[in-house]
């Protein structure tokens, strides 16, 4: 290593701390700072202060929604990894009931009908409980999928979506959630899925109002409008 | 000795990381429950609106539950640990490009972007925190403080920045460790002080 080229690292160590790196000259001051200890010495001695940063940040508290989703997706893998249950099975009231009637779905979005899709109301609960509304899977492209909305009140405190088959999708890949309203698509979080295809996500936006939650596959990191037609839709 | 999960709520943060890594979803709630506020709010502040933070925070603390992530102390404390990987999501998003092409349209707004919302009185305690390492932070010299900010929470390489702010990127390098060098001080000046507990 030469003075000149441990001058030019030295100088990256606040990028470094900061995030400011590309991959690649994260990969190249790494391999230099394994043989440089005043480099290490240099980074480990502002470390903390880049550490500090994200406490300066205002604190906000996370929604309700989010933790729901989170551990609906944990408690679900933590049950296949063990073969077990982890938690109470919790049993909900269902009263089957298909709906026949066809899904209408504004624009561009409309849904193959000869996709094979298959709706049905899971249960009609008390006007403040959740209520549960099973999705319509587009069964020529997503034929394992099932999925099924939990609403919160009158879908103004938002509503989690749970999805059970779903295919591993690219790693560049990411299923993202939409609501339908008065022909407006509004985006949602992006969500993956596990091994075996379950998955769950947080809808933040107050449902009222909203005639679907759909689902489509995007780049990673989300859209603003669907590229491609629903795999998977609830009508509310 | 297993952990009695009755006393989990007891356990230091090390000690739930050792549970998580074990695949134990109640010490996975429990790491949520402890970081999963501070995480959201470095998203939020990092990208500007409330379902990408939600997405990246979800997507830090599944990759934590499914790829069993191991925590390092000698990395720091465990809430240093779970906000890096955070940070390092966020970044990965804004650079995909949609969060930047609309922060390029004003740096001005790059800086402070918050709805305003309710606090609660954990967030408000919280936020003492804040306001003491956001001192130290607005005591650096302006360009070290604006460049420390561009690339820490908007997430900005050192050569976007030398484009963005029209400076060599030698000058951006150096006021990064300058300003992250004088960030330390003040912090170390703050403790000696009592005034970043």
């Amino acid at each position: 290593m030469s003075a000149r080229d441990h001058a030019a690292y030295q100088d990256e160590v606040g990028a470094y701390l900061l995030g400011a790196l590309t991959d690649l000259e994260v990969q190249a001051f790494e391999r230099h700072m394994a043989h440089c200890p005043n480099c290490r010495d240099e980074v480990e001695r502002l470390r903390p202060a880049a550490d500090s940063l994200p406490r300066a940040v205002e604190q906000l508290e996370a929604p309700p929604t989010l933790k729901t989703a989170l551990m609906e997706v944990v408690e679900q893998e933590a049950e296949e990894r063990t073969g077990e249950s982890a938690r109470p099975a919790r049993r909900p009231r269902r009263r089957f009931m298909p709906l026949l009637r066809p899904v209408l779905v504004a624009g561009a979005l409309v849904l193959g009908a000869a996709a094979g899709f298959g709706v049905a109301r899971l249960s009609e609960e008390e006007p403040q409980e959740p209520r549960t509304l099973a999705a319509k899977v587009d069964q020529s492209r997503i034929p394992d999928a099932s999925g099924r909305l939990v609403v919160q009140g009158q879908g103004d405190n938002g509503a989690i979506l749970r999805v059970q088959g779903m295919p591993s999708l690219q790693p560049d890949q990411v299923y993202q959630a939409w609501v339908l309203r008065d022909g407006a698509i509004v985006p949602q979080p992006t969500f993956d899925v596990g091994d075996t295809g379950g998955g769950a996500v947080a809808i933040p936006d107050n449902l009222s109002g909203a005639q679907e939650v759909l689902v489509t596959r995007e780049r990673r990191g989300g859209a603003r409008a669907p590229t491609e037609e629903p795999i998977l839709a609830v009508r509310l | 000795m297993p952990v009695v999960v009755s006393d989990i709520r007891n356990l230091a943060d090390e000690e739930v990381m050792q549970l998580v890594g074990d695949g134990n979803p109640r010490a996975f709630e429990l790491l949520y429950d402890r970081h999963g506020g501070a995480s959201f709010s470095l998203a939020y502040r990092m990208v500007g609106n409330r379902v990408t933070a939600e997405d990246i925070t979800q997507e830090a603390f599944l990759s934590i539950w499914r790829s069993r992530l191991r925590y390092d102390r000698a990395r720091g404390s465990v809430r240093t640990w779970v906000l890096g990987i955070v940070h390092n999501r966020a970044i990965d998003a804004l650079r995909r490009g949609a969060v930047h092409d609309r922060r390029r349209e004003t740096l001005e707004g790059v800086e402070e972007r918050h709805e305003a919302r309710e606090r609660t009185e954990v967030e408000a305690a919280r936020n003492e925190e804040a306001r003491s390492v956001r001192t130290a932070l607005d005591a650096l010299p302006e360009e070290q403080r604006r460049t420390i900010e561009l690339a820490y929470f908007a997430g900005f390489s050192h050569s976007q920045i030398a484009e963005l702010l029209d400076e060599p990127i030698g000058t951006v390098k150096g006021r990064m460790r300058l300003g992250l060098d004088k960030l330390r001080r003040q912090l170390s000046e703050g403790h000696a002080a009592g005034g970043f507990a």
